[in-house]
């Protein structure tokens, strides 16, 4: 008896020395921690009375990769534009302005384009910018990016002197300095060194030349930004992407929070001071809360995607206007994002906000919600009940929504339509399978120009027509932007005609931002380098 | 380790060598193991989606999804894949996440200890919630604590952990602002700074357990009190305590024990949807988001680990059983 006594006795003394041990070591760094961090306030000088060295930012997954180049990942993307810069980037207006780049000369036959180089740059790794690190970088993009290597085939870079650098062309392009631009694989630029010593997996350093450089990525953490002090910016006013950068604020930290209901309670506390992707369903909670403002950005079009190259609908104009003719597109767009003012319905696949490409040419075919005419046409078509498939993934829950909507409203014309959801791979899988479905709804994010559009990549949803590839071979070499305009707004006339796809609508994305902060820009992602937060 | 130490010496009193105990138990592990890698590559290998697709995007192009595959060695014939991946256990190599671009068995090292921490105080909390319960609830048989003690554990076994680990977040983190709803400090960054982020999910987790183990506390307890010796005690003239806890106490660890070693292995191996809404990068975070990413590497190493995890809790409780009660002899037929 108390041989067990003393036995148990020992069991509970050694817990306990283990846990005061683990306790006493802890107690000594944290408080070594909380000096440095008070010193590191103290010598940061007045802006510390006042502000937060710290932003964190909530995203919704953990990027693969920050190598922009690589990736279309829009949490990869978004956190890369912080330590990367391009030569051409967006301003708000979405028109490529120079950003490493201190200008361009086109030629007169629009096949060569000299970039003159800003100087005094300097890589995060204090190596000076030249003209050796940007054409390795460029014509790495040249190769990686899928854009670049579809819409610029054949081009290259040189160096011409160590400030300037000199692309030339197959053929002309209307829209070179827009795809070097673009936020989708944009091409940043990078040391030489780091370039070369890249595998086919995508580089091993994050060395760039933006306001902020990496510093550390804790996996399924979160992403660790610092400061760059001897960032330079440029002389102009912040718009978009482009302008002045400032980093006010020390730290960045980009969270990967993946469930929804924690990053609206982090938003709530304060936890996190920008929230990315806020699911609709929570708009009015958050729009009640003192603390937090909602800002809305377009973020993109919800298109159905109807096969064209296999099935029911193959071959059959009749059958695909009868769905386009069934469509109420007001129903979907407010089952799939609860509020008016979170939708707007348009037959337009660019972003409205750009006007170049702006136009509502198809308008006949959209958003009919003509029972009768679906109807008539469907007897036309000579439907006799097939059954029809609609692809769908609850991984986005706005897809899904829309999906059932659809289903109902097809339903209503007489079509026998099932819904197979798959998680998100297995979808994307599916899809490239053309005999497994018949149409499919897809959110996307803008493009900047109509060849960039997935309704009209042959690879997206199967469509493959002639009419179209030379209608996008017009855009791209078209002598003035008018001229292309014109082009593509025939093309999306003719995408509605041949009914491949139609837009349902265009959302806009909800972010949750702090009241404490300012300086604070939402474009096409959160611009957070001339925030700053009050204590 | 004093510990371990009076457990060997005990079973090495009997004349049982430990040692080849141990030996015969892992032995047995082989084929279990074995079975399970057969399992899980199949299934994940035979599941749609591939990670090219998953890491290069929604506007992903066929050609360069293939492209990667090929890169990745996932075009490769599927039984040279699983032979392959075997060879590279038995040198101890888990193989390398496609998405982290790490190996397998960095990765399961860096996110297993807040699992551990979580875990752990997950099991403190549910061993002192549920012991003196237990204990309380058995000595009050019939009475109003019982009764009352019983309802209470009957509703902590129906509410699943999420929907407790949600409510504490709205209440405790969001209304209250007592404790941050979400995140992960490590131990190195101070004990509180790490114990702070954990208590709400350990609470939610550790909930559960303490209902489960109350019940089984007080069952094991009243099983016991029946016996003659307990009267014997008693009329000795011990007083009460002595007697429940020394007497009654002792002679219902047993099932006591079995019920906290599956527990702990739960919590160690199924904290997923706890993990994930407190954000916490542990175990269940990592195969939850490998499993979206397709990352088979990661998938197979960390099912594998979370095997051997619980074959080993169960040997440990095995182990226990012989020092808590002489009248088991391991090892022995």
């Amino acid at each position: 008896m108390k041989k067990r006594t003393l036995w148990f006795l020992g069991v509970m003394l050694s817990l306990a020395l283990i846990v005061t041990a683990c306790g006493g070591n802890s107690n000594g760094q944290s408080n070594s921690s909380g000096n440095s961090k008070t010193g590191g306030n103290e010598s940061s000088g007045e802006a510390a009375a006042e502000y937060r060295d710290t932003i964190n930012i909530a995203v919704t997954a953990q990027p693969p990769t920050l190598d922009s180049a690589m990736t279309v990942s829009q949490v990869a993307l978004n956190t890369a534009l912080y330590i990367f810069e391009q030569l051409y980037t967006l301003n708000a207006d979405y028109e490529p302005v120079p950003m490493l780049a201190e200008s361009v000369d086109i030629s007169d036959d629009g096949l060569t384009y000299t970039f003159r180089l800003r100087q005094g740059v300097k890589f995060h790794n204090g190596k000076e910018m030249t003209a050796e690190d940007v054409v390795a970088s460029m014509n790495r993009w040249l190769v990686t990016s899928s854009r670049a290597k579809s819409l610029l085939s054949g081009s290259n870079f040189e160096e011409v002197d160590p400030y300037t650098v000199k692309l030339t062309l197959q053929q002309p392009a209307s829209d070179v300095l827009i795809l070097m631009a673009t936020r989708a694989n944009f091409p940043a630029i990078m040391p030489k060194e780091i370039i070369e010593a890249a595998g086919p997996e995508g580089v091993t350093e994050y060395i760039g030349t933006g306001p902020y450089k990496f510093e550390e990525w804790k996996q399924d953490q979160y992403i660790h930004l610092v400061r760059y002090e001897d960032y330079q910016p440029v002389d102009s006013a912040p718009s978009g992407f482009s302008g002045r950068k400032e980093a006010p604020t020390e730290h960045i930290y980009f969270h990967f929070v993946t469930d929804h209901s924690t990053r609206i309670a982090g938003a709530k506390t304060g936890l996190y001071d920008i929230v990315a992707d806020i699911p609709i369903e929570n708009y009015d909670e958050l729009a009640a809360e003192p603390g937090i403002k909602l800002e809305t950005f377009a973020g993109g079009t919800l298109t159905a995607f109807l096969n064209t190259a296999d099935g029911v609908f193959a071959n059959n104009v009749k059958l695909r206007h009868a769905v386009l003719a069934a469509l109420n597109n007001d129903e979907i767009m407010l089952a799939s994002f609860a509020k008016p003012e979170l939708y707007t319905l348009d037959p337009g696949y660019m972003n409205l906000n750009q006007t170049q490409w702006a136009t509502d040419a198809g308008a006949e075919y959209y958003n009919q919600a003509n029972v009768e005419k679906a109807k008539q046409l469907l007897s036309e078509a000579g439907y006799n009940g097939e059954e029809i498939t609609l692809l769908t993934t609850k991984d986005y829950n706005e897809m899904y929504t829309a999906t059932l909507v659809i289903q109902e409203q097809l339903r209503q014309i007489g079509m026998n339509v099932k819904v197979d959801n798959y998680d998100f791979p297995t979808f994307l899988e599916t899809k490239n399978d053309r005999s497994k479905w018949d149409l499919f709804v897809a959110s996307t994010g803008y493009q900047l120009t109509p060849p960039q559009l997935l309704a009209v990549t042959p690879d997206w949803a199967g469509l493959n027509d002639q009419k179209v590839k030379d209608s996008l071979v017009a855009i791209r070499s078209a002598s003035s932007s008018e001229e292309a305009a014109k082009v593509w707004e025939e093309l999306q006339g003719y995408l509605y005609e041949i009914g491949s796809s139609t837009v349902i609508g265009h959302y806009n994305s909800l972010v949750a931002v702090s009241t404490k902060i300012e300086g604070y820009e939402q474009f096409e992602a959160p611009v957070a380098w001339n925030a700053k937060i009050r204590k | 380790m004093l510990f371990i130490k009076n457990i060997i010496l005990k079973y090495e009193q009997w004349g049982i060598p430990v040692a080849a105990y141990l030996v015969k138990r892992i032995l047995s592990l082989i084929p279990v193991l074995f079975v399970v890698t057969i399992v899980i590559f199949m299934i994940m290998h035979l599941t749609p989606g591939d990670p090219a697709s998953s890491i290069l995007g929604l506007e992903a192009s066929q050609e360069e999804i293939d492209a990667l595959n090929e890169q990745l060695g996932l075009n490769r014939p599927i039984l040279e894949q699983y032979i392959s991946w075997v060879g590279g256990l038995l040198r101890g190599d888990l193989g390398d996440s496609i998405f982290m671009r790490q190996p397998v068995g960095q990765a399961i090292a860096e996110h297993i200890g807040p699992t551990l921490s979580l875990a752990i105080l997950a099991q403190l909390i549910a061993v002192i919630l549920a012991i003196p319960f237990g204990m309380l609830a058995a000595y009050k048989r019939g009475k109003l604590t019982d009764y009352s003690l019983m309802a209470l554990s009957l509703v902590g076994m129906a509410v699943p952990s999420f929907l407790l680990g949600m409510l504490l977040m709205l209440l405790i983190g969001v209304e209250l602002r007592w404790l941050p709803i979400a995140g992960y400090k490590p131990l190195s960054s101070g004990l509180w700074e790490h114990l702070k982020f954990l208590i709400l999910p350990g609470l939610s987790l550790g909930t559960i357990q303490a209902a489960l183990i109350t019940r089984m506390t007080r069952a094991a307890m009243l099983e016991t009190m029946s016996h003659n010796y307990i009267k014997t005690a008693r009329s000795k003239g011990l007083n009460e305590f002595r007697v429940m806890l020394g007497h009654v106490f002792r002679n219902s660890l047993m099932p006591v024990l079995t019920v906290l070693g599956q527990s702990f292995g739960t919590l160690v191996t199924g904290a997923v949807v706890v993990e994930s809404i407190f954000n916490i990068p542990g175990l269940g975070q990592l195969i939850i988001n490998s499993i979206e990413r397709r990352d088979y590497a990661v998938i197979q190493g960390v099912v594998l680990i979370i095997t051997i995890i619980y074959v080993g809790i169960n040997l440990v409780v095995d182990l226990l059983y012989g020092a808590v009660d002489p009248r088991v002899r391991l090892g022995r037929r």
